[in-house]
């Protein structure tokens, strides 16, 4: 049997070029997935601290280098300024594939600093890579993403992680949610 | 919106998830994710290779996800 999905080893070859040019968290769907939710998914989302222009080229050269395609564009000036620094993610695939997609953004509030500084790895997915936090995701599941996937994704990360959740760190994460983006 | 035994199923597999070492459920969970991930590349590679189809893609994918997706060029 293999121990690696074909998302599980996109997901690590990509973070074991990327981690060298910035910290990072995968997020969202990816982190249920990973803990064995059972559904399918064309993309993996990750955030990393906000770079300068010139740092984001050298990794994006080093994952080019390295057989990682951008889908917007291959100049990193541009996929700087007309994507990462306005918010939006760009999406990496590997050369001559069309899925999966890694989602790639910057991080763009204390929110997703917060997502950052408290980023784990996890040993139940058996991958070493830094998530972030299970109560983050459920927060952001719950109260701000809320269609039927995410609330299921929620719902499988509650019993697989039963009696371990910090309610207390979910409902913080929901404030901090309801002020930074549902204002 | 989905049904009762639906969300039973969630429950179900996530319960099995947590209380089975994960060789066990990686070994049943794994190949779903693969063959889509397999069966959606080969799609997209037929589909690219129709007449039109590298736009279809591009407005398949601009559905998925709004904004994220570059405007079409060629």
């Amino acid at each position: 049997m293999k121990d690696k999905t074909v998302l599980d080893t996109f997901a690590m070859d990509f973070v074991r070029i990327a981690e060298k040019h910035a910290k990072y968290a995968i997020v969202s769907g990816f982190v249920a997935i990973a803990h064995g939710r059972s559904r399918g998914t064309e993309d993996v989302d990750i955030i990393i601290e906000r770079i300068s222009r010139s740092e984001f080229a050298k990794m994006h050269e080093d994952l080019e280098k390295n057989g990682f395609d951008c889908i917007q564009s291959s100049y990193p000036n541009e996929l700087y300024e007309e994507y990462l620094s306005k918010g939006t993610g760009i999406r990496y695939v590997r050369e001559g594939m069309h899925i999966p997609e890694m989602e790639l953004r910057l991080s763009k509030d204390s929110l997703d600093d917060y997502q950052l500084e408290t980023r784990k790895k996890l040993p139940f997915t058996g991958l070493g890579l830094y998530f972030s936090s299970i109560e983050m995701n459920i927060a952001f599941k719950e109260e701000l993403l809320r269609s039927e996937k995410d609330m299921e994704d929620a719902r499988h990360l509650r019993i697989v992680y039963e009696g371990k959740i910090n309610e207390a760190e979910i409902e913080k994460i929901k404030r901090m949610i309801r002020r930074l983006r549902l204002r | 919106m989905r049904d009762k035994t639906h969300t039973q199923q969630i429950e179900r597999w996530a319960r099995f998830v947590r209380d089975n070492p994960r060789k066990v459920w990686k070994g049943e969970q794994g190949p779903l994710i693969d063959s889509q991930i397999s069966m959606a590349n080969r799609f997209y590679s037929r589909l690219e290779k129709v007449l039109g189809g590298k736009e279809k893609i591009r407005r398949l994918r601009r559905l998925g996800k709004g904004p994220h997706v570059p405007p079409a060029s060629t």
